[in-house]
């Protein structure tokens, strides 16, 4: 029992030399503690704030509220579940919609069908810009006055209501968002398949596999470590959309969603601790189901 | 300013010889202080800030920065910064490194970061232009809890309801006559009648129905409930507050449809292009009418809000006062406070006009006789009030106007039916709010 226990551990020694310590410490300990300064000090202040008032300018202004922000935001506040309702639509539009799109074209262009090389730069394209930038070139076209309402024939009297439109908003939000997210996911998932090694698909595809069977068989279990990234880059980006919304808009409440709210309620004019709640609530619905989901996935790599 | 400061002096004496010696040497300080402040200023750099305004904003502020640095010696850096970017990251920006002196609003918006010890008590610098300065504008420059001034008065503008002369002559009205009611209503519905936008609205930004709540309010409930209202002396669920949202709703089938897609330029776009019969809009936007053409200016009329309830009659105005401000955590605050003096003062006021500044200025000395009939009109209206509120988001505290006022009023236009919801949920959010 003893011997069992030192040999790993002398021989884990051994494999340390002193420069390979020295490495190991800055190259983990200086991202660690970057990560506990920027990140975790700045996390734990914010839960502790959200349970207080405070107009974020003197310290000793900073009065105990116990649960009372997170109470007015879930009893009083109408905007906290149409933000809920709109990230909701976004992740759920996302999973079902965007994604599988990006994955079906990463899969089509990854088959060398005619022109790949063409379709690959015309959906990468948007990948490039920033949200923010893609939310100015849209607003520039579709608000009134716009380019597209002026194609149409449409001046700012008579012009189509296309963002205060509760009706269409979302999906034309959705939409311009997805143009953007189809090619990221395309991209990743390209870069994917061409590690999938193409004796498997062969081998497959002798042994009389239709394309779809071969797909869902071969294909998407090799890319299991591809599949997690995607699953939880779609879970973040849909909850934590701001910038194209907030360009579109300028304010936060037409079309609100829970990081719109956050910054509503947490810098500027109006800034309480409510907007700490916020964050608070918007960081339990990312981390919730992203550790829910990385654990079932890491357990059935170990089976 | 030699008179002021003998007038300082004196007073000193008479201090000192009431007091004694200690009295006295604090006296001589005092001068010597200013004195010094002086010498401080000449061959400083002073930081000066302009919120916004394009090329227009930023040839007044050379203008009268470069009449101060001949006046007193000192360098002026100005910089201009997107309004409302300087706005909502305000509390950030006085923390960090201001601009010693810049542009800002009186009401809440001075007051609360004054208190916080954000902005230079600005006590010794109104008294020096107090001669020039109606006692409204003292008032409106001095926060009602510490009793300080945070800003020296300079412009103000009238919210009114503005139109187009021509448009009214067209439908067979009076242009001179949109004064009660009915003539709001018959023009909001003939002008319907030709195709066109009755009552032209934005609400966008989520501020701009600000003002059309808060005239409707005034003219129905009076000055002092609407105040009382947005401190919380009054309550949202009243029926007298719900009597004022059944008048907003009476506006609603006026609208343009696309009231949550436009800002308050959308609104001033389809005035100018002759699509809406009126607007309820702060009159800054002249400027504008004036650039487009000389004919597009003169045809631009403002009246104030029509009265409702005769026991008010057209006595309040939204009338937001700007001015400007000097930062506390500045580097050159002696230079800072300086520079705000001569802004708000007959010479700067002179220096501003000169350079194209079309504001009205509050000082005393500002000299409206060469102005034009739509100017006059402006004064006018202003004169027509008794009652000056600021605007809703600066006579309302800046965690509840913003967040819980703004998003209210846009969901009652799109759902006028769920009011009462609506006021309940503003009222329970007000009573969350921590004591200030």
């Amino acid at each position: 029992m003893k011997t069992a226990v030192t040999i790993p551990k002398n021989r884990n020694r051994r494999s340390l030399s002193k420069t390979d310590r020295l490495t190991l410490t800055t190259f983990i300990g200086i991202p660690t503690l970057l990560q506990i300064i920027l990140l975790w000090v700045p996390a734990v202040v914010t839960i502790i704030l959200s349970f207080t008032y405070w107009n974020g300018i003197r310290l000793k202004d900073v009065q105990w509220a116990g649960i009372q922000n997170y109470k007015n935001i879930l009893f009083n506040n109408p905007l906290f579940y149409q933000a809920l309702k709109n990230n909701g639509i976004w992740l759920l539009f996302f999973i079902v919609i965007a994604t599988p799109l990006g994955i079906l074209l990463a899969y089509q262009i990854d088959r060398g069908i005619k022109g790949h090389a063409f379709y690959e730069s015309i959906y990468y394209l948007p990948v490039v810009l920033s949200l923010a930038v893609i939310g100015i070139i849209w607003n520039f076209m579709l608000q009134p006055g716009g380019f597209v309402q002026g194609l149409m024939g449409r001046d700012i009297g008579n012009a189509i209501s296309i963002w205060g439109n509760p009706k269409i908003n979302t999906w034309v939000i959705l939409g311009i968002a997805s143009w953007r997210h189809i090619g990221y996911i395309m991209l990743l998932y390209l870069s994917g398949l061409k590690s999938v090694d193409p004796a498997l698909k062969e081998a497959a595809a002798i042994d009389g596999a239709t394309d779809w069977q071969i797909f869902r068989k071969i294909i998407l279990p090799t890319m299991q470590p591809v599949n997690i990234i995607i699953v939880v880059i779609t879970l973040i980006e849909s909850l934590r959309a701001f910038d194209l919304v907030y360009i579109i808009y300028g304010s936060p409440t037409i079309f609100p969603l829970l990081n719109l709210l956050v910054f509503q309620n947490f810098a500027g004019q109006g800034i309480s601790m409510k907007g700490a709640a916020y964050a608070v609530i918007l960081l339990l619905l990312c981390i919730v189901p992203i550790i829910t989901y990385l654990r079932i996935s890491f357990k059935e790599d170990l089976k | 300013m030699s008179e002021e400061k003998n007038v300082l002096s004196r007073r000193s004496v008479i201090k000192g010889a009431a007091v004694g010696g200690a009295a006295l040497a604090a006296g001589s300080t005092l001068s010597a202080g200013s004195a010094d402040a002086a010498t401080k200023v000449k061959g400083s750099t002073v930081k000066w800030t302009t919120r916004g305004g394009g090329a227009t904003g930023d040839a007044i502020a050379k203008a009268v920065n470069d009449a101060f640095t001949k006046k007193t010696g000192a360098k002026v850096v100005a910089q201009q910064v997107n309004s409302d970017d300087f706005q909502n990251n305000f509390a950030q920006i006085m923390q960090g490194s201001p601009d010693d002196a810049f542009g800002w609003m009186a009401g809440y918006r001075s007051n609360h970061f004054g208190e916080m010890g954000l902005l230079a008590d600005l006590t010794r610098e109104i008294g020096h232009l107090k001669t020039n300065l109606p006692a409204a504008a003292i008032k409106g420059s001095t926060s009602p809890v510490s009793k300080k001034p945070y800003i020296l008065p300079t412009t103000y503008y009238p919210w009114g309801l503005h139109y187009r002369k021509s448009m009214v002559k067209d439908i067979g009205m009076n242009p001179e006559k949109i004064g009660n009611w009915d003539d709001f209503v018959k023009l909001m519905t003939l002008t319907q009648k030709k195709g066109l936008v009755g009552y032209s609205l934005g609400a966008k930004g989520g501020w701009e129905a600000m003002g059309t709540f808060d005239i409707l309010n005034a003219r129905i409930n009076g000055y002092k409930y609407h105040i009382d209202l947005l401190n919380g002396r009054a309550k949202w669920t009243d029926a007298r507050t719900k009597e004022t949202f059944k008048y907003f709703a009476q506006l609603i089938p006026f609208m343009n449809a696309n009231v949550m897609d436009i800002s308050w330029d959308g609104m001033r776009d389809l005035l100018l292009q002759k699509k809406t019969g009126a607007m309820m809009m702060g009159s800054w936007f002249a400027n504008d009418f004036k650039a487009k053409s000389q004919a597009d200016y003169d045809d631009l009329w403002v009246v104030p809000f029509p009265e409702i309830n005769p026991k008010f009659g057209v006595d309040t105005i939204d009338a937001p006062l700007d001015g400007i401000s000097v930062a506390a955590n500045g580097k050159n605050i002696s230079g800072g406070k300086a520079l705000a003096e001569f802004w708000a003062s007959p010479e700067g006021i002179a220096a501003a006009v000169k350079a194209g500044d079309t504001n009205i200025y509050v000082s005393k000395s500002f000299d409206t006789s060469g102005y034009d009939a739509f100017n006059k009109q402006k004064l006018a209206v202003l004169a027509a009030a008794s009652n000056i509120m600021f605007f809703l988001d600066r006579d309302a505290r800046g965690d509840f106007a913003g967040p819980v006022v703004g998003p209210a009023i846009q969901n009652f236009i799109k759902n006028p039916a769920d009011i009462n919801k609506i006021l309940e949920n503003v009222q329970a959010q007000w009573d969350a709010l921590p004591k200030q």
